[in-house]
C-alpha cells in the first residue's frame, strides 16, 4: 500500500510539474510575443508569472521525480521504463484524449452562462435599476470601462481572451481586479472541502462496511436511518440549528467567518481556525457521511454475497483481511464514481453552507455576486470550478482505474 | 383452440393485474414505506385543505399581519401561536400550513418535467443508439458536470428580473400560478433531468436485449410499438422510485433556493420564511426551526416513501 502511494505521488508530481512548467513556458512565450505584437502590453506582469510558474513547476517536477524513482524502484522497475511505457500506453493517450473533450466543454458552459448573462440586459442599467442619476457621458465612460459598449459576441470573445491570459475581469462593484481577491477565495474554500472530505472518507468507510456485515441488526437499522435522514437534511437548515445551538445559546463557537479578529480559545491563531472550522465541516460531514454510508452499505452486500468471498472465506484467510483487502476494493469504487459526479455539486453544495457560516469562500462570494449581479466575478466563478470538477472528474476516473483494473480505459 | 387462446389471455391478464397486486403486498410489510406514505398523505391533505384550518390567511392578505396590530412580534412558542410568530409579526404555524402547497406544487411539476425530457431523452437514446446515442449522451453528460446549484441561481436570478406580474393566470381554467416560482420551478427542472435520463437509457439498454423483444420484432411490431407497449411498462417500476425520489430533491432545493434569498418574494414558501427571519435569527430561532422541520418532515417521507417502492418493486435488489 505504501510502495503504491510512493509511486502515485511520483506519476502526479511529474504530470502536474509537466503542466505547470508547460503553463510557465506559455506566460513566457505571451510575455516575449505581446509587447512585439501590440506595442506595450502588460510585459512585467507576463514575465513575473512565468518565472512564477517555472519555478513552482520545477519544485514539484523534482518531488515528482523523486518519489517515482523510488516507487519505481519498489515496484522493481526503473522510472525511465515506466516513464516510456506510460506515454506509449493507454492511459496516456486517454488523458490526452478526455482533456481534448474537456475544452468543448468548458467552452459550452462558458457561451451558456455568459449569453445568459449578457442577454438579460445592459449590467450597469440593471444594476442601477432607475436608481442613481448619470450623465449619459458618464454612463458612456463606465460602459468602455468595462468594455460593455462593444456587441455581445466581441464582449465574449475579448472576456475569453483575457482568461486564456488568466485575466478574470474587474469586478462591476467598484471594479477590483477578480484575480486579486479569487486566490483568497479559492483558498478558503478547498480548506473547508478537502477537510470535510476527509473526515467523511474516514468515517463513511468503516461504518458502511459494519453495516453492511450486520444486515438489519440494531446498529444496521440505526445507521440507515440516520443516513436517510441526513439525505433529507436541508444542508442550511442543519448549519442554522448548530448555530443556534452551539453560538447562541451554549456560546461554544463562533456563528460565522473562518478567522476571528480576537483568537478564540486561548488566544492561538491555528486553534482559533480550527474552532471556525467545526460546524461547517460538521454539516458537511453529515450531509455526505449519509449519501457516503448508503451507497458502501449497498455496494458491500452485494460484494459480500459473491463467490470469490465465499472462496476467500473457505481459504481460511482473517475475516479482518477479507474485508479490507478483497471485499472494499470492489465495494469502493462507485464511491469513488459517485465522488466524482458529486464533486462540482460539493463544491456547490457549499454555497449555502458557506452562505450561513458566513464563510469567506467562493461559494458565499458567488452568492453575493449573482445577488448585486456582478457578472465578472460570476462569470469568474463559475468557470473556475467548472474547469475544477472537469479535472476532478478526470482524476477520479484514474483513480477509478487504478482500484478496479478490470475497467478499461476506452 | 379456442379455449386455450383464451386462457391465455385470461392468465396474461390476471398475471399483469397481480404484478402491481404482489408489489403493494410486498410494499405493506415494509413499515417504513407504510410510514412514509403516510406522512405524504398528511401532507398532501395539508396543501391542499390547509387554507381551510390554518389561523390566519396567507400573506396578501391583511389579516394575516394580525398578531403584529396585536403587538405580538417575535413570541416564542406559546398555547396561541403553537410556532411562534415571525420578525414582522405573522403567525408562523399559518405561514407554514400556507407554504406547504407551494412545495408540493414545485416538488410535483418539477418531478413531470424532469420525468417527460428524461424518458424522452433516454428512450431515444437507449432505444437508437448509435450516433444520436452519442450525441444525446454528450449534452447530458454537459448537464451533469455543470455545478448545477450554481447555474440555478443564476438563471433564477435574471429571469425573475424580467418577471412583470406577480401571478399568471391559466387562460382557460382561469387557475392563477405563482409567476417567480414557476420560473424557479422550470429552472429546476433544467438542471435535473440528465442523471435520470442517463437512468432511463441504461434501463432501455437492459430491456431491449431481452429474447422477448426479438420475438416482437421477428413478429413485425414497429418500434413505437415495441417503445410503448413493451419497454416502457417494463421499466415504469424504476421510473416511479425515481420520481418520488425527484420531489424530495426538487423540494430541497427550492427551499435552498429561497433561503438564499433567490426565490418569489410574493409566495411565502417554506424557504421564504427562512430567510425573512435569517437576519433577526439570534432573537426569533423559532422561525428557523418550524419551517424547516417541515422541510425535513416532507423530504423525509417521500425518501421513505422512495426506499419502500424501490424495494416493492425491484426485489432484485433485495437480497
Amino acid at each position: 500500500m505504501l510502495r503504491s502511494l510512493v509511486w502515485i505521488v511520483g506519476i502526479i508530481g511529474l504530470f502536474a510539474g509537466v503542466i505547470v512548467i508547460a503553463v510557465g513556458l506559455y506566460a513566457s512565450v505571451m510575455g516575449v510575443i505581446i509587447p512585439v505584437l501590440f506595442d506595450g502590453g502588460v510585459l512585467g506582469g507576463w514575465l513575473s508569472m512565468a518565472t512564477f510558474y517555472l519555478s513552482a513547476g520545477l519544485g514539484i517536477l523534482v518531488i515528482g521525480v523523486i518519489f517515482g524513482y523510488f516507487g519505481a524502484k519498489a515496484q522493481g522497475t526503473s522510472l525511465g521504463n515506466e516513464v516510456r511505457a506510460f506515454l506509449g500506453g493507454s492511459t496516456f493517450r486517454y488523458i490526452v484524449r478526455r482533456l481534448l473533450y474537456m475544452i468543448p466543454v468548458a467552452l459550452g458552459v462558458s457561451i451558456i452562462s455568459f449569453m445568459t448573462m449578457y442577454a438579460a440586459g445592459d449590467p450597469i442599467n440593471i444594476i442601477r435599476l432607475g436608481k442613481g442619476t448619470f450623465t449619459p457621458e458618464a454612463l458612456a465612460a463606465l460602459r468602455a470601462y468595462y468594455g460593455l459598449d462593444k456587441p455581445i459576441p466581441i464582449q465574449y470573445l475579448n472576456w475569453l481572451a483575457n482568461l486564456l491570459q488568466f485575466n478574470l475581469g474587474k469586478s462591476l462593484r467598484g471594479g477590483q481586479p477578480v484575480n486579486l481577491i479569487v486566490g483568497n477565495w479559492l483558498w478558503e474554500t478547498a480548506k473547508l472541502q478537502l477537510v470535510s472530505i476527509g473526515v467523511a472518507l474516514a468515517i463513511s468507510i468503516p461504518v458502511g462496511i459494519n453495516s453492511a456485515r450486520k444486515q438489519y441488526s440494531k446498529q444496521d437499522v440505526v445507521i440507515t436511518s440516520f443516513s436517510l435522514f441526513g439525505v433529507s437534511m436541508p444542508t442550511f437548515w442543519l448549519g442554522l440549528i448548530l448555530i443556534i445551538i452551539f453560538s447562541f445559546q451554549l456560546g461554544w463557537l463562533p456563528s460565522e467567518g473562518a478567522y476571528g479578529t480576537t483568537f478564540l480559545w486561548g488566544g492561538n491563531a491555528i486553534l482559533d481556525q480550527i474552532a471556525h472550522l467545526i460546524m461547517p465541516v460538521a454539516v458537511l460531514v453529515y450531509v455526505s457521511l449519509a449519501q457516503n454510508i448508503r451507497l458502501i452499505r449497498a455496494n458491500m452486500l452485494e460484494v459480500l454475497r459473491s463467490d470469490y468471498i465465499l472462496a476467500a472465506r473457505a481459504s481460511g484467510l482473517s475475516e479482518r483481511k477479507i474485508i479490507y483487502k478483497y471485499a472494499l476494493r470492489n465495494a469502493i469504487s462507485p464511491v469513488i464514481t459517485f465522488l466524482g459526479i458529486s464533486l462540482g455539486t460539493i463544491i456547490a453544495g457549499a454555497p449555502m453552507t458557506e452562505y450561513v457560516f458566513n464563510w469567506p469562500g467562493l461559494g458565499r462570494r458567488f452568492v453575493e455576486a449573482t445577488t448585486n449581479l456582478d457578472f465578472p466575478v460570476v462569470m469568474a466563478i463559475t468557470m473556475i470550478i467548472t474547469v475544477m470538477a472537469l479535472i476532478a472528474n478526470l482524476i477520479v476516473d484514474l483513480v477509478y482505474v487504478y482500484v478496479d483494473p478490470r475497467i478499461r480505459l476506452r | 383452440m379456442e379455449k386455450t387462446a383464451e386462457e391465455k389471455s385470461g392468465a396474461y391478464k390476471r398475471r399483469s393485474a397481480s404484478q402491481w397486486a404482489v408489489a403493494w403486498r410486498r410494499f405493506k410489510r415494509n413499515k417504513a414505506g407504510v410510514a412514509g406514505l403516510v406522512v405524504i398523505a398528511a401532507v398532501f391533505f395539508v396543501g391542499v385543505f390547509g387554507g381551510f384550518f390554518a389561523p390566519y390567511p396567507s400573506r396578501p392578505d391583511n389579516r394575516a399581519y394580525e398578531p403584529f396590530y396585536l403587538g405580538d412580534v417575535r413570541k416564542p412558542p406559546s398555547w396561541k401561536y403553537p410556532f411562534g410568530t415571525s420578525a414582522i409579526g405573522t403567525d408562523i404555524l399559518s405561514e407554514v400550513i400556507h407554504g406547504t402547497k407551494y412545495s408540493l406544487y414545485v416538488g410535483v411539476v418539477v418531478t413531470l418535467i424532469t420525468m417527460l425530457v428524461a424518458i424522452v431523452v433516454g428512450s431515444i437514446a437507449g432505444f437508437y443508439g448509435g450516433w444520436i446515442d452519442n450525441v444525446l449522451m454528450r449534452i447530458t453528460e454537459v448537464f451533469l458536470v455543470f455545478p448545477s446549484m450554481l447555474f440555478i441561481l443564476v438563471f433564477v436570478r435574471i429571469f425573475t428580473i424580467t418577471v412583470g406580474d406577480p401571478f399568471w393566470t391559466i387562460p382557460v381554467i382561469g387557475l392563477s400560478i405563482p409567476a417567480g416560482l414557476t420560473i424557479v420551478t422550470f429552472v429546476l427542472a433544467i438542471f435535473n433531468w440528465a442523471s435520470d435520463a442517463r437512468m432511463v437509457r441504461g434501463e432501455f439498454l437492459r430491456v431491449r436485449e431481452f429474447e422477448f423483444i426479438e420475438a416482437e420484432k421477428a413478429l413485425g411490431a414497429n418500434n413505437m410499438r415495441i417503445i410503448f407497449r413493451h419497454i416502457l411498462p417494463n421499466i415504469l417500476s424504476s421510473i416511479i422510485v425515481v420520481a418520488s425520489l425527484t420531489i424530495a430533491y426538487a423540494i430541497l432545493v427550492e427551499a435552498a433556493v429561497s433561503f438564499l434569498g433567490f426565490g418569489d418574494a410574493n409566495t411565502v414558501t417554506w424557504g421564504q420564511i427562512l430567510q425573512e427571519n435569517y437576519a433577526d435569527m439570534r432573537n426569533v430561532w423559532w422561525a428557523e426551526i418550524f419551517p424547516g422541520l417541515a422541510v425535513l418532515i416532507t423530504v423525509f417521507g417521500f425518501n421513505l416513501l422512495g426506499d419502500g417502492l424501490s424495494d416493492a418493486l425491484n426485489p432484485r435488489l433485495r437480497d
